[in-house]
C-alpha cells in the first residue's frame, strides 16, 4: 500500500510539499473499472498522512471499484476519522481521497482516448 | 543551547529568542510567562508538549471565521483572558517545522501590540530531542485581564494595493520583496491538488522583482535559527535586501513569509518589513496583477 509502482498506469502528486502535506498515488488499473494496484508515497502532518493511510486501506479492504471511489463523500469519511480530531484541518483530511480520484479520472481519460485511438476514433 | 549562545549568534535583537533551558527553568513562572504552542500539524500538541504550555492554533484560533482575516480585537481579548494572558505577559511560542507557525502566531499577537514576545529556538524538535519532560495535561489559568486592544495592521502587513505601491520602488532597487515558497512555485510550476483547485491559483509564477529564498533556509537542521552573519550571507548577500529599504515578505498564504518576517525583523534588525499574507493564493488569482516567471 504504501511505496512507488514502477508499473503504475498513472502516477499522480496531491497538495503541495511545503504546506500540509503532500502525497503521489500511483494506480495500476483492472479489468472491469476495477484497480489491480493502488499505492501512494507522501510526507505530510499526522492528519494527512493518517487518513490517506485510512482511506487507502478502506478501498482495498472493500475491493472498491473505480466508480465506487468516485462516489465516495468527502464529508462522510471527515465524519468517519472524527470531527472533532480533524477540526480545521478538512483539507488534510481529504488530500489522500482526492488525489485518488484525480488518479482515476485521469486513468479513466487515458484509457477513453487509448480506446478512440485504436477505433481509428 | 545556552542564552550566552544565542547572545554568541550576533542577532539585532537577541532577547527575541530564548533557549530550551530557560523554557525549561521558567516554565513554572506561570504567572508571568506563558508558552504557547503553535503547529501546523495540529495533533502534536495533543500528543505530548512542554509542561504548562497552551495551543493556540492559527487556523482555529486567529482567524476570523468568516472574512479572509484575522480575529477582531474583542475576540482576540477574550482569547488572551482564556489562556491567562495579560499584557504584561512574556509569551514564548514554539512549534513545529523551524517554528514556522509559531512565528505566525507570534505576527498575529504583534498586529495586537503584544510587547513580550519570543520565540524558543530550536521548537519542538529540539526540545524532544533534549530528551526534555513531555506533558499530555491541559492546563488550566485563572482567567487574565486583557482590555480590548487596538489592531493596527500598517506597520508589519501589506495589503495587495501596498505591493502594488511597492513595485516601482523593487524596480528602481529602493525596496526589497522576497517570495520564500519553493524553487518550483516561484518559478510557476503550480502543484495542486486535484479536487482542490482553488487551494492553488490560476496563474503561476512569482511577484516582478521578488528574490527566492525558501524560508527554511534560515533554519538549522535542528530547528535553530542560523546566526545572524549567515543570514546575513543568505538575505543580503544572495538576495540582495537591504536594511535600509522597506521589504515586504509573502508566500502562498503568508504563514512561511511570517517566519521570514520574523527573522529579518527581530534577528537581523530590520526596521520596516511587512508580511503579505494575501500572498501568492490572492495575486496569482488577481486579474492584471504583473507576473513573473
Amino acid at each position: 500500500m504504501e511505496g512507488v509502482q514502477e508499473e503504475a498506469d498513472v502516477v499522480v502528486p496531491g497538495g503541495s510539499p511545503e504546506c500540509g502535506g503532500s502525497v503521489v498515488v500511483y494506480l495500476k488499473g483492472g479489468d472491469d473499472g476495477k484497480i489491480e494496484r493502488l499505492s501512494w508515497t507522501g510526507q505530510g502532518d499526522t492528519i494527512s498522512m493518517g487518513a490517506t493511510s485510512i482511506v487507502l486501506e478502506r478501498i482495498l479492504d472493500e475491493g472498491l471499484s473505480m466508480e465506487e471511489i468516485l462516489e465516495m463523500d468527502y464529508e462522510e469519511f471527515v465524519d468517519s476519522l472524527g470531527r472533532e480530531v480533524i477540526g480545521s484541518r478538512r483539507r488534510h483530511a481529504t488530500l489522500g481521497l482526492s488525489t485518488i480520484k484525480g488518479a482515476i479520472r485521469i486513468y479513466q481519460r487515458k484509457s477513453r482516448s487509448a480506446v478512440k485511438e485504436r477505433a481509428g476514433g | 543551547m545556552t542564552e550566552q549562545e544565542i547572545q554568541e549568534k550576533g542577532y539585532a535583537n537577541p532577547d527575541a529568542l530564548v533557549s530550551t533551558q530557560w523554557v525549561a527553568e521558567n516554565l513554572d513562572d506561570t504567572e508571568n510567562v506563558r508558552i504557547v504552542e503553535s503547529d501546523e500539524d495540529v495533533l502534536l500538541y495533543d500528543i505530548g508538549h512542554v509542561p504548562n504550555a497552551v495551543k493556540i492554533d492559527w487556523v482555529e484560533d486567529l482567524n476570523d471565521p468568516l472574512m479572509r482575516d484575522y480575529l477582531d480585537p474583542e475576540h482576540f481579548a477574550s482569547l488572551m483572558a482564556e489562556k491567562g494572558i495579560s499584557p504584561d505577559t512574556t509569551v514564548v511560542f514554539y512549534g513545529d517545522r523551524n517554528n514556522w507557525w509559531a512565528t505566525y502566531a507570534l505576527w498575529v499577537f504583534r498586529l495586537f501590540g503584544h510587547e513580550n514576545v519570543k520565540v524558543m529556538d530550536g521548537g519542538r524538535v529540539k526540545w524532544e530531542a533534549e530528551g526534555r519532560e513531555m506533558s499530555q495535561e491541559t492546563p488550566s489559568f485563572p482567567n487574565a485581564q486583557y482590555p480590548t486592544p487596538q489592531r493596527d495592521d500598517s506597520k508589519i502587513r501589506a495589503f495587495r494595493e501596498d505591493v502594488m505601491a511597492h513595485l516601482e520602488k523593487v524596480r528602481s532597487s529602493e525596496g526589497g520583496l522576497i517570495d520564500v515558497r519553493s524553487p518550483g512555485e516561484y518559478r510557476g510550476e503550480l502543484l495542486h491538488m486535484p479536487d482542490y483547485p482553488q487551494e492553488g491559483a490560476l496563474r503561476g509564477g512569482h511577484i516582478p522583482g521578488a528574490a527566492n529564498v525558501p524560508w527554511a533556509r534560515a533554519a538549522n537542521e535542528d530547528g535553530t535559527f542560523k546566526n545572524a552573519q549567515e543570514l546575513r550571507e543568505i538575505y543580503e548577500g544572495e538576495a540582495g535586501l537591504s536594511p535600509d529599504e522597506d521589504t515586504i515578505a509573502y508566500c502562498r498564504i503568508g504563514e512561511r513569509s511570517s517566519h521570514t518576517w520574523f527573522v529579518l525583523s527581530y534577528l537581523l534588525g530590520y526596521d520596516n518589513v511587512k508580511n503579505y499574507d494575501g500572498s501568492w493564493t490572492e495575486w496569482g488569482n488577481t486579474v492584471r496583477a504583473p507576473i513573473e516567471r
